[in-house]
């Protein structure tokens, strides 16, 4: 047995040098574990955290009276704590979507094996189906060199059991696939050619709602212009063309510039502000198609409300785990396939409007309905976001 | 342990798994949902705020790590192994840290059965260079020669002891030579000398009395010689004040081999079932009695131990074995989880649990190598001796 001459020699050196012994080999349990699962359904990941108690107290110090016994009112009284901890220790990742916690379940317990532990559950939408999620694993990686994190990946319902994996804190993101028919690793992170970052850049605007319809309001009224308080139409394509220059090029350059802030770290403002403000650019713009009320030229509502978007691209550029040392490559690909899906809802939509422009049924048929049916959704989202709520389907 | 062994063990554990049972919010925020009966104290909190603060501060970490393992040892908890390797992360993966870190290093990773790279930290301090203070060179000495013993190097062991008594380690007095002087003679024992080890113990404890440690090595002695009536007085010794989870869980085998399964029941209780080792024995002598508490009692321990190698962690092979034979009636499964164990520790315990399994599970050929080892070492033990005979074709 291991430690009996240790036992001995703690005694040997009590006072002299080392207070210290070997641990028995009869242990009490095992060391410290989470428990995470990942169901992943579509759009929607339902994320399943459970924490030891035993370990949330040893960091957050819970059991406030300090009688060895802790009551569910010390720890339901810390919740935002632990969910704190709880999101700084656990970072997922959904490859190529942007996702928002749509709803965080009660705070709950459960029983494991070496005692009750914390049940942290959130449900994440996003903004497409996803096909791959990476996870971020740090917690308590500062105080026990053997926690281990175990993960489960679920896809679907109709998918099989899953994968497992040990995460260990502070190595790198973990990626898990859903495959055919069951989520399997995969060391591969980020597409690795030039034109596979143009892709996800133009899939990326392809699939974000919120930027189509931002560039679609403005886009609607750049066959007119305004006189008076009113929107009245351009004469002729010189200067329709113009104007639609001047608006792509303001967005682009903007978002540009906090797309490559965000990218190379230099800026990261939090995400749901980030989200908030893009819907709320929707809002204002599809506003003003209504009723003209932003000063200035458009191209500059374009221009600081790109500045915004710049910074949501950059999460699903994040997510693909670049390093920040090999980011020009990846960065100027995504840029320029941002720039090519835009360039293709120009095409789509530049020549209808500007043979439309002078209708009675452009003006009331699309410009106002379609402006308010987006001013009614962007509307939606301003809450939803800002408030991290759950109201459309 | 090999990958073949490993992988045999996390076969014979499928099933494991995260158990996914329904949470639930207490109704009470009066129920008490965690005892913590250990948890950290002011002092210890003090302490860890402090380094975590000053984390490159080499005494304040020596400290911390020391106190861990300390806590660690008494209370049988293995998370305080990771919070000690935690405190030593600046150095901890040095291949030169300092002498102390070096040697806390050593002690936690034998206590996680990383035997060959605690080895080799203890082989540099115990070459003893001049800036390794003769202390620690000491309790480096001690560890070295139980991981030796552990691992079935008696010879090297022996030597390891042997050298502790000589200069310049006289100069740290009679407590060291008390502990050095057990060492050899329990080696000794193992290897054909029972009777002079035995003397020669019988001396030392009349110079240290009442020391239950020494107690406990005559004890295990007086049961490898099959000298009922010594070994009870020893054990009844070495239990003076409680005993710790070591002594306790090898007392109740030396009771539950003497079908003493009553006394097992009353002084192993639910109260110790937190411990793995000591619900181990009280499961055996549960199911032996026939007892209805038994079936839940075994669920539990395995629950614990699919729970420990869903981690990857192997170090509880020893126990597994015991319940799959002793238990559970497994006897194929308990071979392969001996054998598993036997490539890892080469104890007594571990010679006999492997001859055990093996007739058992009508293998005979299995047990050839422990047999054809302990006759080669002149291991001396009227079990191993016995088991011996009934192997014989």
């Amino acid at each position: 047995m291991t430690h009996r001459f240790d036992t001995g020699a703690r005694r040997v050196f009590a006072g002299l040098l080392l207070a210290f012994a070997i641990a028995p080999a009869a242990q009490a349990h095992k060391a410290s574990d989470a428990y995470l699962t990942l169901r992943m359904d579509g759009d929607l990941i339902e994320q399943r955290l459970d924490i030891a108690l035993r370990d949330l107290d040893r960091d957050l110090a819970l059991d406030a009276d300090d009688n060895g016994e802790l009551r569910w009112g010390e720890v339901r009284g810390r919740w935002p704590e632990i969910e704190r901890l709880a999101d700084a220790g656990v970072q997922l990742a959904a490859e190529g979507r942007e996702c928002h916690v749509v709803a965080r379940a009660a705070p709950q317990i459960d029983e494991h094996t070496d005692g009750r532990y914390a049940v942290l559950q959130r449900s994440w939408r996003c903004n497409g189906p996803v096909g791959a999620v990476s996870v971020d694993y740090r917690l308590f990686q500062r105080s026990d060199a053997t926690h281990r994190g175990m993960a489960r990946v679920i896809g679907g319902a109709q998918l099989g059991d899953g994968q497992s994996a040990v995460l260990e804190p502070g190595a790198a993101p973990r990626r898990f696939v859903l495959g055919a028919g069951q989520p399997h690793a995969a060391s591969q992170h980020a597409p690795s050619s030039f034109l596979g970052f143009v892709a996800e850049g133009a899939h990326h605007i392809a699939i974000g709602l919120d930027h189509v319809l931002f560039l679609v309001t403005l886009l609607m009224v750049a066959v007119w212009r305004r006189s008076g308080g009113a929107w009245v139409p351009r004469d002729g394509v010189g200067p329709v063309l113009g104007e639609t220059l001047r608006l792509v090029t303001a967005f682009t350059a903007a978002h540009s510039i906090t797309l490559g802030l965000a990218a190379f770290g230099v800026l990261s403002p939090p995400s749901r502000w980030v989200e908030s403000l893009i819907a709320a650019s929707v809002l204002i713009a599809a506003l003003d198609n209504l009723w003209p009320f932003v000063p200035g030229p458009r191209w500059t509502m374009a221009a600081c409300f790109g500045l915004v978007h710049g910074f949501g691209f950059a999460g699903p550029l994040q997510d693909l785990g670049l390093q920040r040392g090999a980011l020009a490559m990846p960065l100027l690909g995504f840029n320029l396939g941002v720039e090519l899906g835009q360039l293709a809802i120009v095409a789509l939509l530049l020549p209808v409007a500007f043979v439309l422009r002078d209708g009675r049924f452009y003006r009331q048929g699309v410009v106002r309905l379609g402006s308010l049916a987006i001013a009614g959704t962007a509307a939606v989202w301003v809450v939803e976001r800002g408030l991290d709520l759950n109201l459309m389907p | 342990m090999n990958a073949i062994h490993l992988t045999a063990i996390v076969m014979l554990s499928l099933g494991a798994g995260t158990s996914l049972a329904a949470p639930r919010t207490p109704a009470n925020d009066d129920e008490i949902v965690q005892r913590l009966p250990y948890r950290l104290d002011a002092t210890a909190r003090a302490q860890r705020a402090q380094l975590a603060s000053r984390p490159q501060q080499l005494s304040l970490a020596l400290d911390t790590a020391r106190q861990a393992i300390d806590r660690a040892r008494r209370h049988g908890d293995p998370r305080e192994l990771g919070l000690a390797q935690a405190a030593l992360a600046p150095w901890w993966s040095l291949p030169a840290p300092p002498p102390a870190v070096r040697l806390l290093r050593a002690t936690i990773l034998q206590s996680q059965h990383a035997f060959d790279a605690s080895l080799k930290d203890l082989d540099v301090l115990a070459r003893g260079a001049p800036d390794i203070p003769v202390a620690l060179q000491a309790q480096a000495g001690l560890t070295r020669a139980s991981v030796l013993q552990v691992t079935g190097r008696l010879a090297e062991a022996g030597e390891a002891c042997g050298h502790l008594q000589a200069a310049p380690f006289t100069a740290l007095g009679a407590p060291l030579a008390l502990a050095a002087r057990a060492c050899s003679a329990e080696l000794q024992s193992l290897q054909g000398r029972p009777r002079e080890a035995e003397a020669a113990l019988a001396l030392l404890a009349r110079d240290a009395h009442a020391d239950t440690w020494l107690a406990l090595v005559r004890a295990e002695l007086a049961e490898r010689r099959g000298d009922d009536t010594a070994a009870e007085a020893r054990w009844r010794e070495a239990l003076t004040g409680g005993g710790d989870i070591y002594t306790r869980a090898a007392h109740a085998d030396w009771l539950l081999d003497r079908h003493r399964e009553a006394e097992v029941l009353k002084r192993l209780t639910p109260l110790d079932d937190e411990i793995d080792a000591l619900l181990l024995r009280r499961a055996i002598a549960l199911h032996r009695v026939h007892d209805p508490a038994a079936p839940a009692a075994a669920q539990t321990l395995q629950a614990r131990f699919d729970a420990a190698m869903q981690r990857g962690e192997t170090t509880h092979a020893r126990e597994q074995a015991r319940l799959a034979l002793d238990v559970q009636g497994r006897a194929a499964a308990a071979l392969v989880l001996a054998q598993a164990n036997w490539a890892q520790q080469k104890e007594p315990a571990d010679a006999l649990l492997l001859l055990r399994a093996a007739l058992a599970a009508g293998q005979p050929d299995a047990a050839e190598p422990v047999r054809r080892l302990v006759r080669q070492r002149g291991w001396s033990d009227v079990r191993l001796a016995a088991l011996d005979r009934s192997l014989q074709p």
